[in-house]
This record gives C-alpha cells, structure tokens and sequence, in this order.
C-alpha cells in the first residue's frame, strides 16, 4: 500500500512539490522527482558520500535524508552555485590540479569541501584530509583532491602563495622539479 | 514492499501521542542514518516514521550545577562543536572524532546511536565511562531515568519500550577524572568499530577509582564491573597490569564475524587495555 | 623541436562539465516513455532448474515483459576476441546471456523483467517461481581441478586453460644453485568498487536499430549484442558515455544484452541500473589465486631457476580468464633474467561469481609473488634486497621469460634507486608499540593488448574552415584523459589551440572504431592513429604553404596558428587562409587513420613462446611503513612510485595514474577482502568490502622518469595499469623489514599481520 504524501523541497531556491513515500529519501527525491541528476547515487547506503548535498548549511549524505524531512527548507546540489566565489575558485582548483579523473565523486566531493572551508577558515593538510574522509574516491588516490582544496584554503587565509608539494605541476610550468628524469633517446 | 507512513509531531508530546498510538511500528525518525540502510536492505519492512529532528525539546547542550545535559537529538559533530563537551567530557569528544565520518557525523545523533542498540555503538562507550544517565518517556510509563550500564539487553535491544523515546542524558563532569579513548575499526574513517575502549581513572598515589567500558565485545556495550574493583587502591605495576587483563578478558565476550575473530578481538582488548593504562598512569 | 602542448599538465576537457555536475552519465538520462529493468537472480550457486514460472510477474500490472533464455534468439555465443579473428582452442569462451537448465552461480540471471517502474519491476523479481533441483556446488579451485570434481562447464575437465613456459632446464638450475627458497602465496578477489554502477538506457528507433547508452569500456560489443539478437551488426549502435570508473569492471557486457532484450521486446526505452549490492555480488572481479614458487641462487646472488606453478579461480564462466592466465605465464617471473624457468598455470572453474579482467590484469597476483620471494632470497643469501634485485634486472637485449628479445631500455636499477632515496632519512618510531620498516619493489606490466589478436585503432581528424579541428575517435573514456590527450596531439601537431578543438567519441556508428579503453592501450593505439592522421594532415597543409611561400616543405613549421619557416619566422603563412586556399583547391580536409599494432600468430601449443605484447611499463615502489606490534595494524607513512612512462604527455594525468593505482593497490594489499562462503560473496555492500578512504592513505609521490622508448606518441609508455604493479610486495616487505613477519596472502589485514607476530613470538 502505497501512502503518497505531497512535499515542497526548495532545490537550489527554487521550489520542488512532489508526492513521495515515507520512506523516499532525499537523494530519490532530488534524482527522480527534481530533476537534479547532478547528484549521484554510488550505494544508497551512506557509505561512499556522491549523493552529498548541503542541507541547512552543512553537507549531508542525501541519501540518508527523508525527504519529507526536507519539507520547506533548502537543499543546495553542485548546481546551485552559480556566482558563488568560493564553489568557483574551487572548481578551478579542482580542474587545474588534475583532482578529476572519473568525475563520479566530485559533485559530492565539492560540496564536502565547500562547507569544511566555509566553516574551518585555515585549515592544515591533514584536517582537509579527515574533511574529506566520508567521501570515496577510487581514481585519484585523493592527493590532488587534497592540493585542490588546500590551494583555495591558503589563498584564502592569506597564508601565502601555495607551494605545490614535490609531484605536483601547474600549467604553464616548463621544468619539472627534480622528479623527472629525462633519459637520452632509445 | 515497504509499508511506511510519516507524521510529524508539533512538539515532543505529539510525538509520545503518535509513537502510543502506533506502538510496534513507530520509529524515532532523526538522523536516520540506521533506519534509511535498515529500510533499503529489507531490515525495516513496516514503519511508522515520527520525524522528530525539529522538536526543540530533545536539543541543546547545557550544563546545571554538576551536570551536563545532551539533547538526544544532538548530532556528533554538535557535540564535537560544543565548548562544554570539549572541555569537560574529553573522552566523550574524542569518541565523537572518531565516529563514522564528517558528513554522517552532521546529521548521526547521539540519542539515535543509543537507542539502536548495537554491540558496537560508539556513543555508548564513553558514556557508560562517565555514568550517563538516560532520560527516557512516553505515554505509558511517563517520565523515567535510567543509568546507560542498565540501558542495554542484548545486540540491538535496549529497555526501550515501543512508544518510548530517548529526551537527554545527563552526566557528571568528572574534573579529576584522566581519560583514554580508543577506537580500533579496519580503516581510519566511515568503520564500524572492532573493538572500542574507554577507561577513566582517579589517581593518588594508587589508582582511587577506575571506570572501565568496552565496545563491540560482548552482546551489549559493558563496564568491567570486575576489573575496576580489582584495581581499585591498587599501585600500577606489570603484575598488577596483567591480572587487570586476564581479568578484563574474563568480562567480554566477543563474537566472530565478517570484519574479526573472537581471538583477534581479545587481543585487541588486551593491547588496548595496557595501552589505556599505560597512558593514563603515566 | 620543443613541444608546446605536449608535456604540459593542461586540464581535460570534460573536467569542467564534471565539476560543474553538467556531465550526463549513464543512469542520469530518461527517456520519454521509459520503463525500469531489473534482472531477476539465481539463489543458488549450482542446481538444475526444472522449470520456471513467471505468469504471475507477467501479470501484475505495470509490467512489459518478462524474458527468459527462451525468449532469447541466441543465448549462447563463443567468445571472439581480436577483430575478426575467431579464437576457439584450447579454452571454453562461453557467454550465456540468461540461465539455461542449470545455473553455476549465486547470482546468475534467469529473467529480465520490464515494467513501468522501479518497484513495480522489483515487485515482479518477487514473483517470478523457479523449480531448483540443487547441486553441490565445488567453491575451490584446487578442488574443482581433481580429476573427480563435477563439471561445472561444458569441458569434462574444469582446467578452462593451461599454459606452460619451459626454458632451459629448471631441475639443472636448482642442482647448481646453492640457496633455495620457496613460498606459497596466495591472494583473493578484489572488486573494481567503481563509485557508479554498471548501468544503461536502451532503446529501439523506428528503423529497427537498437540504440544501447551504456556505461562501457569496450563499444565494440555492439558485435556480440547484435548476435545475441540475431540482427545484423550494422543495426545495433552503442552510445558510450563518459565511465564513472572502469577498472576492467566494465571491460566485459554487462547491462547491455539486458538492455537491448527488453527493448527490443517491449519496443520501449528501458534503464537498467544495478544496485551496489547486486554489483558487488555479482559482476566479474580479479582472480584470486594460489601461487607456488621455488627459485634457487647462487651465493653471489644469480637466479639460477625458477619454478612456479599458479592456479587461479576462473569463477564459473571462463570470460578473460584465460588471457589473464597468459599474461601471468608471460609476467610469472618479473623483469629478471632467468635461464631456467619451468612455469605451469592453470585456471579452473568453479561455481563462484565470474572473474575477469581488473587493472593489472594477472600481473599483480605473481608480481606479489616473485617480488616476496626476491626479498626471501635477498634474507637467505644475506643481502641487501636493492642489490640483489640489481644482480639480476632484465637487460636491453636479454630475452623475458618467454623468450622474447626485449629490445629497449630497462631502467629499473634506476627506478629502484630514486624511489628509494625518495624516502629520505630513516628514522625510528617513536612509540613503543611501534615499528617502522621500509620495503622495496618492482614490477613490469603490459601494455598494448596481446599481439596475436591483432589489435588496431582508428581516428579522424578535421580542419574546420576558421581553423578550429574536429575529432572524432570511438575511444571509451573512463576519467584518464582518454579522450582529452587526443586534443593535445592534435593541438601540438597541427597548430590549433586546444579551445578550438571539438572531440566526438564513444560511438560505434558514427566515431571510428577506436578499440577497448583496457589493456593499457589507448594512448598507444588511438593516440598513434590520431598521430598519424595529424601527420597526414600536416604534410598536405606543408606541401601547400610551401608552394605558396616558395620554399621546401622540410624548411617549414606549424606552430601557434600559422606555417613558418624555421629559419625565418617572418616567412608565413597563417593557417586560416592555407586552409581555405587547400579547401578552395579541391583537397581533403580530414583523415582517417588506422594504426596497427605489431602482429603476431595466435599460440599453437600451451607453451608461450615469442612475443606476447607490443611492450611492457617498467616501475619500482618504495614504502616506509609503521606496524603496530600490539594490534597489527599497518600504517603507511610514505609511498613512492617510480615509473618510465617514456614520454608524459600530460604529466598532470600521468601522477593521477600513478597515485589513483597506488591506492587501488594498497586498497588489495591491505583492506580489500571478499570472503565468499558456499559460493556467496559476504561483503555486499561498501561498509564491508572497505576501500581506502582519504585518511587510509599518505600522498603517493609519483617519480617519472621519460626514457623516450615507448611506442606510444612521442616515445610514451602505457600508464593505466601498471601503478597497481609493485605496492603490495613492497607493503609485505616493509613489514618484514619492521616486524621480521613473512604475510603470503593478501590483504594483510591487521588481523593477520598479529597473528603472525605472535606465531613469530611462540617461535622464539
């Protein structure tokens, strides 16, 4: 017996009614009901972290959220940060700093750490690295994720110009820095 | 399929009402981060969902007199936010770090931790190190408190009656209390715990007082009842330490399952123990 | 000539789409009208099925179709493997697409069903009735090889394949040698864990041709999906999109056959989407394997003989289990020189869920191997491991195991060396219940699939008339730049910024046939083609401009929008106007190229002989570990991987190789654990089979070194695979080297890494 009940979820401020079950989750709810694809489901279980939106501010696992428990308020997907300076510095980051193979994870992935360094202003290596550890990734090995992040977080605090740890190369660089060895021809 | 419905209460006595009124298949729905993988694994067929996450009755951490007081619905990474907890509950903050991950750590709530029962439950652990008290109502039974080392029956069952919900829990400070925590899981993030630990002790010149609680050893989460009596006026010394753990040993009883073998976990216990001593007495 | 695009880490072109959430994956598109499939499962891992009743699902309402072998035109085809070339000895290359009177797996799909929705689909699973007659089911490999095992395939014999290296005389060898050591190894599934699941959208359009979007790693399989329909080839097309991760995970059909039956049965759009646990139950994973090796030395440190005899677990259809054999044959003994080896390896069916192919692709499982017994020889005959492993590296023009003369650099001596100095200062713990300990190792993998199947690959390149290119290239793109590193090529090689230029790929119709994203073979295949199409091109827009200037084409350059001559850079010709003038005088615009990979014959015995592959990666891993003594666990501090890649082409995807794979590795060496039970997998779901989280892991240091010798473009090397070569020998031997504990199977989970120790204790 199926017991529809009518629900308005704000999604990237625009406002989503639907008849969901009890049971729906956020993350039915926002792939099948709104339309916002852009967040993916790699488990449905809480264990891998792409469904991850921001929900009243802070980033949740959505599919762990009932979605009538989204009634009325604010559900913000990798969308919904357009003009947003710092979602944009750190998609530029993330895309110059080769943090995106796949691209399975990333949406979840931004917005974990949008939210970390909105709330945690000058982080340290490592407590990016913990930020990001209920977010899985299976291409990247999570290092250029992390320079990603760690790139806007220095910019940010004003700590000064980021020195990208030994592998790491920016665009535009023409020397390697002593991690490449060029052996004469064949 | 799935049988579901959802209310959602003004207030918590309108929650009491319905959970009354559907007793049996009412779940405290908050964090859902157990009921949302129970229901989509097949485990939770039938449910009436209370949506109980915006009642302001089951929130906020507060202090009075001696007291620390925890809404049940207080999520772990509030408490890992909170001054208080951070200062005068060491050992439940270190437990709160370590508990799933930060993202499930925004919506996971204490109170939901508890009530779902599990052997390996993370709050439970240091709670039961500082001699929490639950607050327990619903309808039929009104208003009652229960001490958390009565709280659990056995794996995934508490005291809970089936319209009773979980309001706070209250703790004492323990200021001269030195702590340890740890947690041993098969990875460093998002694991259910092997085998966790938590002790508390007073120390003089011998050990005045010690609190001994372990997780995902036994059916319940428990309190080494025996061992702390033992140490009780007790000097810390490699004898005295390896009787302590035969005799902690002797207190669990871990099973074999898919993420370690029984044998496995006793030595975790025995290791975490020493360790736990060690850092304490040191 | 100094490159300008190439070697430079510019970002891919599909990264923004994917940061912004713009890119549509395989199970974010919908069709109007479309219905939900499902794939109703064995609950058994062997029985005969006596009958199957699906009137009641055929009934309940919302549902379009219900399919089971019967329904299916044909339900049985022979692998084919190459382009053409029919390949049956020797091995049996079933694929069945729907249980068929029996079933040999917990898992294996009985029926199909499409219905308007999700529920209603999973509603009907519920009421499908199977009549089972049970069978006991053999689970063990070494078991199922006895001569009195049932048969679990159509081979009396469950040995699917057998494959044999002899080179000179092994019971010689170890007669001289004077140090001996054996070890039994042996290592379980690992699961690709790809964060999006298999899944697809298919539909028929009003010609009859079936349309499959699918999340694919090899589009040729429109071939097979075509057969099993028994339509003709041409009128079956796949959309690849871009993967949410492949690993060899999607190398094999996985929705698609599904797909195309029930929309070509309901004449409907249908989405098919496994769940997580439905994937980690049942879709193909790596072999486990047992492995036993004995390899004799002298006591100046020369392997005389090495002996080796591998059985891998073929699951219960045989899919690339056989050429995962072959490359474990061909890589049994590592990049050393050998004159006596004696190899024997076996794979055997069983009634387990399929193994096929997974990074690596047989490499990892004897590469943990040998590399533990390198550091097994090095303790007996006293030496330090480095130098050992020195004493007897592969040369330049020494022949591999196999026989084959490998004819190019192989610097592994150097690899080693910087990728262990790369750890810098030894330092001590700390902790008292801790030790710290280093371990080195090395690795060879392929690249370029196996040189008898003939592989080749195809690309086109246009000039649009405003000097923007076009490419258009069938290449399935799984998230290394497989696409993207096309761009720079022709960005390079014809002069046309990367902004200007437009890729089209993944399409079996309408983007030339690139070939499998496996095997570590795109960049060499499809960049060689994109290459020589490029160079094709370049010659006629030099041959042009050289007649309008009046100078030799040899004279000339093409670089940043124009043709000039070297000499004198004021001397040219912009590019707009010589393509208009070529496009004005009647010339070809475009190319389409095909490269050819090296061929060779197909073996005619069991005894691998000659070349195998078009080439082979070099790598070397160095890890400092800290094991806790009280609790076995295993910390990683540090890891670096050092890799010829020959040429980095985008060094930027190059390190993301490197890290990604060293990851994924240490996810098999140390978390990754299938424990499987009556032939039923017991971790279905991501909170039990635990890959490695961002806290599980240090930053992998990637250390590239460019020998210039690959046959790749630019001299490049394949780097998709091989990063999972090497890490997990080198974690055992870190902890050896920490806690003098010997692990010889993987993953070396805490647990086992205790065990172990107190075992050691008790011995003492």
């Amino acid at each position: 017996m199926t017991n529809l009940q009518v629900v308005t979820i704000f999604v990237n401020g625009r406002p989503i009614a639907a008849p969901v079950e009890a049971h729906e989750s956020l993350l039915d709810f926002l792939r099948n009901k709104a339309g916002a694809v852009e967040v993916k489901c790699g488990c449905n279980q809480g264990d891998c972290g792409t469904c991850t939106v921001l929900f009243q501010g802070k980033a949740v696992k959505s599919c762990l959220v009932l979605a009538l428990q989204a009634g009325g308020k604010e559900v913000k997907t990798i969308k919904g940060f357009a003009g947003d300076p710092l979602m944009e510095q750190l998609q530029e980051s993330f895309v110059r700093n080769g943090a995106i193979q796949c691209g399975f994870c990333t949406p979840g992935m931004l917005i974990t750490s949008y939210a970390f360094l909105q709330a945690n202003p000058s982080p340290t290596r490592e407590e990016i690295r913990t930020a990001i550890s209920g977010n899985l990734c299976r291409c990247t090995g999570y290092k250029k994720i992390i320079d990603a992040i760690e790139e806007i977080a220095m910019k940010r605090s004003e700590k000064g110009p980021f020195r990208p740890s030994p592998s790491t190369y920016s665009e535009g660089q023409e020397e390697a820095k002593g991690n490449y060895l060029l052996l004469g021809g064949g | 399929m799935i049988n579901s419905e959802y209310l959602k209460p003004a207030d918590l006595q309108e929650a009491l009402k319905f959970a009354h009124q559907f007793a049996g298949r009412a779940r405290f729905a908050a964090g859902c981060t157990n009921i949302l993988p129970d229901i989509h694994s097949g485990k939770l067929k039938e449910c009436v969902l209370i949506d109980i996450s915006d009642l302001k009755e089951l929130m906020g951490i507060s202090r009075e007199d001696n007291f620390i007081s925890l809404g049940s619905i207080t999520t772990i990474q509030e408490l890992l936010n909170s001054e208080i907890i951070r200062n005068e509950a060491p050992v439940l903050w270190e437990a709160a770090s370590r508990f799933a991950d930060p993202v499930v750590r925004n919506r996971a709530t204490v109170g939901g931790n508890l009530a779902y029962g599990s052997p390996a439950s993370d709050m439970s652990v240091p709670l039961l190190v500082l001699d929490a008290i639950v607050c327990l109502q619903s309808k039929e039974k009104g208003i009652r408190e229960i001490p958390l080392r009565g709280f659990f029956t056995g794996p995934g069952k508490t005291v809970l009656s089936p319209s009773e919900i979980i309001v706070k829990l209250k703790f004492q400070s323990l200021p001269d209390f030195k702590f340890y925590y740890a947690k041993f899981g098969k990875r460093n993030a998002m694991a259910i715990s092997v085998a966790s630990l938590a002790v508390g002790a007073r120390l003089g010149k011998t050990i005045d007082e010690a609190r001994i609680a372990l997780g995902a050893l036994a059916p319940t989460p428990v309190r080494a009842w025996k061992t702390e009596e033992f140490l009780k006026g007790k000097r810390i010394e490699s004898k005295v330490l390896e009787e302590a753990s035969e005799l902690l040993l002797s207190e669990i009883n871990p099973i074999s399952d898919i993420r370690a073998s029984r044998e496995y976990r006793l030595e975790l216990a025995r290791s975490m123990f020493f360790r736990a001593l060690n850092q304490i007495t040191s | 000539m100094e490159l300008k695009v190439i070697g430079k880490g510019v970002p891919k072109y599909d990264a923004w789409g994917k940061a912004k959430g713009e890119v549509i994956y395989a199970d974010d598109f919908s069709m109007p009208g479309m219905l939900y499939g499902k794939v109703f499962r064995s609950s058994l891992p062997r029985a005969k099925i006596l009958g199957i009743n699906t009137s009641k699902a055929e009934n309940l309402p919302g549902v379009h179709a219900v399919i089971t072998y019967k329904d299916v035109p044909r339900n049985n085809l022979r692998a084919r493997f190459g382009q053409g070339t029919e390949i049956g000895a020797q091995f049996e290359g079933l694929y069945r697409v729907l249980a068929e009177g029996e079933v040999r797996y917990y898992g294996e799909p009985i029926a199909l069903i499409a219905a308007e929705t999700l529920e209603t689909a999973e509603k009907a699973c519920d009421l499908i009735e199977v009549q089972y007659e049970p069978l006991p089911g053999v689970f063990d490999p070494l078991e199922a090889m006895q001569p009195d095992a049932p048969q679990i395939g159509e081979k009396q014999n469950n040995i699917a394949s057998h494959f044999k290296i002899r080179k000179g005389d092994v019971e010689k060898g170890f007669s001289q040698s004077e140090v001996i050591v054996e070890g039994f190894y042996q290592v379980g599934y690992q699961d690709h864990a790809y964060l999006e699941p298999e899944s697809g959208v298919a539909w028929v359009e009003d010609d009859g041709t079936i349309v499959i979007r699918v999340s694919s790693q090899v589009i040729e399989h429109f071939r097979e999906v075509a057969e099993v329909l028994d339509l003709p080839h041409s009128k079956v097309r796949y959309i690849g999109t871009l993967i949410g991760g492949g690993f060899g995970g999607k190398e094999d059909i996985t929705v698609e056959s599904y797909l195309a039956l029930l929309a070509w049965k309901t004449r409907r759009p249908v989405k098919l989407t496994y769940t997580r646990k439905e994937s980690l139950l049942v879709h193909s994973k790596r072999h486990p394997y047992y492995m036993y090796y004995k390899t004799g030395a002298s006591r100046e440190g020369k392997i005389l003989a090495v002996q080796a005899k591998l059985v891998s677990d073929a699951g219960s259809y045989a899919a690339l289990s056989p050429w995962v054999l072959l490359y474990s044959t061909v890589d049994a003994v590592g990049p050393y020189n050998v004159e006596n080896v004696k190899v024997d390896a076996y794979t055997v069916m069983t009634n387990t869920p399929i193994t096929s192919a997974f990074r690596g692709f047989g490499a990892p499982q004897v590469n943990l191997a040998y590399e533990s017994q390198m550091n097994e020889l090095a303790k007996k005959l006293n030496m330090d491991p480095m130098e050992l492993r020195r004493k007897n590296y592969l040369k330049q023009g020494e022949t591999l195991a196999s026989g084959y003369v490998y004819d190019r650099q192989v610097p592994l001596d150097l690899l080693a060396q910087k990728a262990w100095e790369a750890l810098g200062p030894r330092k001590e713990s700390t902790k008292p219940h801790t030790k710290i300990g280093r371990g080195l190792a090395v690795g060879m993998c392929s690249y370029g699939r196996l040189t008898f199947l003939h592989d080749t690959s195809r690309s086109y390149v246009r000039l649009e008339l405003d000097g923007s290119a076009l490419i258009r290239c069938g290449v399935p793109d799984v998230g290394g730049g497989q696409g993207h590193i096309l761009a720079q090529i022709v960005s390079e090689e014809l002069g046309v910024p990367l902004n200007l230029i437009k890729l089209h790929v993944t399409d079996s119709q309408l983007t030339p046939l690139a070939g499998t994203t496996t095997a570590t073979r795109q960049l060499y295949m499809s960049g060689n083609a994109t290459l020589k199409a490029c160079r094709e091109l370049k010659q006629r827009m030099l041959k042009k401009a050289a007649q309008l200037l009046g100078v030799k084409e040899e004279d000339l350059e093409v670089g940043e929008g124009r043709v000039f001559m070297r000499s004198d850079p004021s001397k040219y010709v912009a590019l707009v106007p010589l393509i208009n003038r070529m496009s004005g005088d009647g010339e070809e615009l475009f190319v389409e190229a095909q490269f050819n990979a090296p061929f060779s014959d197909v073996p005619a015995t069991e005894i691998i002989e000659g070349r195998t592959h078009p080439d082979f990666t070099f790598g070397a891993y160095a890890v400092e570990v800290e094991v806790d003594e009280g609790t076995g666990k295993v910390e990683l501090r540090k890891i670096v991987g050092a890799f010829d890649v020959g040429k980095a082409l985008n060094p930027i995807l190059v390190e993301g190789q490197i890290e990604g794979g060293a990851v994924q590795g240490v996810g098999y060496a140390l978390f990754e654990e299938m424990p499987i039970k009556e032939g039923i997998i017991q971790t279905p779901s991501l909170q039990e089979y635990l890959v490695p989280t961002s806290v599980d892991v240090p930053d992998v240091e990637p250390i590239l070194v460019e020998s210039g010798t690959g046959l790749g473009p630019y001299g490049a090397k394949g780097i998709g695979e091989p990063p999972i070569v090497g890490i997990a020998p080198a974690i055992l031997n870190a902890i050896d080297d920490a806690v003098g504990v010997r692990i010889t199977s993987l993953p070396a989970t805490s647990e086992k890494v205790l065990m172990a120790l107190k075992s050691l204790k008790r011995s003492k």
